[in-house]
């Protein structure tokens, strides 16, 4: 009944989920909407269940309790693949390069979920290296050859040429310089602008979200414990307590 | 995918198909018709089509696939039977084996192949296959220990001939078919989404791959393919039993399958049709005083192979290709 | 079917299980610690039942007494292995590492066909192959003290996984592989002493199996079959599950030989193999 209801603008709706490991609970009764076309950060300290959360919302883990609510339909427990047919794509935190492919065959594999045609494909997949500014010389270079910051690009142009409606980013700045964390938050901006993405940014290091969303939630113990603006939640005693008691910035 | 689009992008591989053909058709007029050496060629050719069939499961899809005479058994025996019991022809038999040995095939791999099982369990199950049928068919209600052998008929309605050329010339021309087959594989969306498994499922499954459809899809085109050749294997044999689940020898297609390089067309049937060759050579040379010999071989090749060079002849073929391109370069400068 | 009968090869399954606990120790050992796939467990089973069988005509000794020399031989043969052919190919892509170590399977069984062709091998003196009756039924002596040894072989080593240093180590090593390194241990030790110890429990099951049996260059497979299934019914639930896994195998054999034929011994091993994977493919025993 509600899920044929209009969400508006909700275009993912996670509700109680709760997720355990044994005698572990990793994700405990988090429930959050997030807007058509926004960028939302996802924070929290090591261990929060951020990963785990995620994971829950692509399939890869079926929750314990709780919905999973995409464009108005629940897709709590359905298999990754039909997660990603659906319209979520996610990049990964640990990089997972294709590395005998090349970088074009391997963002074409992800622009084949909407084409049967290769050359098709092909193209799509051209559009969503350059969409990320990937230098095209290096597009047939295979997946073990290239640069740590190179293979963040082709994850991403790989996750965006599935075409979704909102794209995971797991820790996406991790292991990056300063200067390329700067110039990869521009390439959100670029296509959360141009092609009008929602994303979900998941990070533990403040700094990174905090530029790149209007509204941030943070996470502490698998639990939610705060949810607002940037600067609304870095004054959060809550959250102050979740980084300090865990790890001083 | 359209058929045009793939026709362009595969043009030289199919040429390169045809002439391969062309040369393999000529051959016995080389031989002028020695039928020992048509008999030793088509049984290489035979491998060098399980072989490049092998690639499909192993190369493309990354399954380690040991069950290679199961399929090529069953399929085999159920066109055989059906021929010697009915009288049906090997035409309408051969689908029927095909049929069969891809039921098998999928059977084990439906619960194998599911998101998040070890691959080492697939390999474990199909290499069991083989002692588990090859037991299963020893018993008396099933074959017995008795070698079974098809009737002494000929013609095309049979393809049993009393000379080898023409079996042989079947098999060629299979050949043709199953590297044209790989090739469009290679080249179509199954092929792009078995290379993205091989490399990564867990990312796989996440670009909205079915992972096991895709394995599934694989294993059937390869155990259909293997099937369907039974029947002719059977005829160069000449005979079948249980013994024809060759346990050993299922191993041996996968080796040469990783000889030859995971995913190279020409490297698996060139490593196909060379190291069947070379083992019969071996064996009928010194067999009797070391029993094994080639086998042993075989696997010291792939211990070694697997450890300095995984991807087997191809990647050693690539490597020195490629050194001679650049020394070629330097030399120019 | 004759009661006497029936129980006796139950009895028989019994007492064989424990001997199949003890091989597929070995193969769960190397699995759950060092993620390797020693697909061919089977075949050093072969291969160190030859060598019992040399030592013991050799000496004119049980096969029995010849475990004082297989197994520390066998260590140092499977530290050997890792050293030379295993450590290589930690980093390749499954495929590859399971496709590694069938090869060298094949190797070892037609090394064993080279040398001893595929005549059976067995020692014709043996001390304990005779039976005791209880009221018609009649239990091995030679299985009889090869269960008890696998048992207090299981005992021991469930005994070092657990009470140990070094047994801690292999546990955290087996937990997590990145980490275990960072609280000093020596990840490579491990390695290469975990790899010797489980091929070392196949040359004893080996010498005790040549109690009463014979070898072939194809015994390997049956027992790399048999050990596998054992470990994907215990999971990686530690010694107690493979010790409940190798009694289950054990029971079905006897059962699939006693109520089908003794073709079909295997193909009913197989069979719950199958069923296993399709409907609890963590095992029966698993955590979690």
């Amino acid at each position: 009944m509600s899920l044929g209801m209009s969400l508006g603008n909700i275009i993912l709706r996670v509700d109680g989920v709760v997720k355990r490991f044994g005698g572990i609970t990793a994700v405990n009764k988090v429930s959050f909407d997030v807007e058509g076309g926004r960028i939302l950060g996802l924070i929290g300290p090591n261990g929060a269940g951020k990963t785990t959360l995620f994971n829950c919302i692509t399939g890869v883990y079926r929750p314990e309790e709780g919905k999973i609510i995409f464009q108005g339909k629940d897709i709590t427990g359905l298999q990754p693949h039909v997660v990603a047919k659906k319209g979520i794509a996610r990049t990964w935190q640990k990089v997972r390069p294709f590395k005998n492919m090349s970088v074009l065959d391997a963002v074409v594999v992800g622009a084949l979920l909407r084409t049967n045609s290769v050359v098709q494909a092909k193209k799509r997949a051209v559009e969503a290296l350059k969409l990320v500014g990937f230098p095209e010389e290096k597009y047939e270079m295979l997946g073990k050859d290239i640069t740590l910051m190179e293979h963040k690009m082709v994850d991403l142009a790989r996750a965006i040429s599935t075409e979704p409606k909102l794209l995971l980013l797991d820790e996406v700045a991790a292991g990056l310089r300063p200067h390329e964390m700067e110039s990869l938050a521009n390439i959100l901006r670029k296509v959360n602008k141009e092609k009008g993405l929602t994303m979900i940014v998941v990070e533990h290091v403040m700094r990174f979200v905090m530029n790149l969303s209007e509204r941030i939630i943070v996470m502490h113990e698998g639990r939610k414990i705060a949810e607002g603006a940037p600067k609304e939640v870095a004054n959060d005693p809550d959250v102050i307590e979740a980084y300090l008691g865990t790890k001083p910035l | 995918m359209a058929f045009g689009e793939w026709m362009s992008e595969s043009k030289k591989y199919i040429i390169g198909i045809l002439v391969v053909g062309a040369v393999l058709a000529i051959i016995p007029f080389a031989t002028s018709f020695d039928q020992y050496t048509i008999l030793l060629l088509a049984t290489a050719l035979i491998y060098g089509i399980f072989v490049v069939a092998w690639n499909i499961i192993g190369g493309y899809a990354g399954q380690l696939d040991l069950g290679a005479f199961a399929y090529i058994a069953l399929g085999g025996i159920v066109a055989s039977q059906l021929m010697i019991v009915y009288g049906i022809t090997p035409w309408i038999g051969m689908f029927l084996g095909a049929a069969a040995s891809a039921g098998l095939a999928i059977i084990i791999g439906i619960p194998t192949f599911r998101f998040g099982i070890r691959e080492v369990w697939y390999a474990l199950l199909s290499a069991a296959l083989v002692v588990i049928m090859n037991n299963i068919f020893h018993m008396p209600q099933v074959l017995g220990s008795l070698d079974h052998y098809l009737p002494s008929v000929s013609g095309w309605f049979y393809l049993e001939f009393p000379t080898y050329e023409n079996i042989y010339w079947f098999v060629t021309v299979a050949l043709m078919f199953v590297m044209l087959i790989n090739l469009m594989i290679s080249h179509s969306k199954v092929g792009y989404y078995l290379r993205a498994i091989r490399e990564d499922e867990l990312v796989a499954e996440a670009l909205g791959i079915d992972v096991r459809k895709y394995k599934l899809v694989a294993l059937a085109t390869y155990a259909s393919i293997l099937g369907f050749m039974g029947y002719v294997y059977v005829v160069l044999q000449g005979t079948f039993s249980y013994h024809t689940f060759n346990a050993p020898e299922s191993i041996g297609i996968a080796i040469m399958g990783i000889i030859g390089g995971l995913g190279s067309i020409a490297g698996t049937l060139v490593s196909g049709f060379s190291l069947k060759l070379i083992g019969d050579y071996l064996r009928g040379s010194l067999g009797a005083t070391i029993p094994g010999l080639n086998l042993l071989i075989y696997g010291l090749l792939l211990v070694i192979i697997g450890i300095f060079e995984p991807d087997g002849f191809a990647g050693i073929y690539r490597k020195y290709f490629h050194k001679e391109k650049s020394a070629s370069k330097v030399s120019k400068k | 079917m004759d009661p006497i009968l029936v129980t006796n090869n139950l009895i028989d399954g019994v007492l064989m299980g424990m001997l199949y606990s003890l091989v597929a120790l070995g193969l769960a050992l190397i699995f759950g610690v060092m993620d390797i796939i020693n697909f061919p467990h089977g075949d050093y089973v072969m291969i160190a039942a030859y060598i019992s069988w040399l030592i013991a005509m050799a000496f004119w000794v049980d096969p029995s007494v010849t475990a004082l020399l297989t197994v520390p031989l066998f260590f140092l043969f499977g530290v050997a292995i890792y050293k030379s052919v295993i450590h290589p190919i930690l980093g390749a892509e499954p495929l590859i590492q399971i496709a590694v170590t069938v090869g060298l399977g094949y190797v070892l069984e037609n090394i064993a066909l080279a040398i001893w062709h595929a005549e059976p091998k067995s020692f014709p003196a043996p001390w304990f192959n005779f039976g005791l009756n209880f009221g018609g039924l009649s239990i091995s002596v030679a299985k009889l003290i090869a269960a008890t040894v696998s048992v207090i072989s299981l005992y021991l080593t469930h005994w070092l996984l657990t009470k140990t240093k070094f047994g801690l180590a292999m546990r955290a090593t087996s937990a997590n592989r990145l980490i275990a390194p960072l609280m000093g241990i020596d990840v490579e030790k491990v390695y290469s002493v975990t790899f010797g110890l489980g091929i070392a429990l196949t040359a004893l099951g080996a010498s005790l199996y040549m109690m009463w049996a014979q070898t072939n260059p194809y015994l390997g497979s049956s027992f790399s079959l048999l050990a596998w299934v054992i470990v994907a019914m215990g999971g990686l639930g530690g010694v107690v599950g493979v010790i409940y896994s190798g009694l289950i195998v054990g029971v079905l054999e006897a059962l699939g030989n006693t109520f089908i034929s003794p073709s079909a011994r295997l193909a009913v091993i197989y069979l719950a193999f199958f069923l296993v994977l399709w409907f609890r493919p963590r095992g029966l025993f698993a955590k979690r």
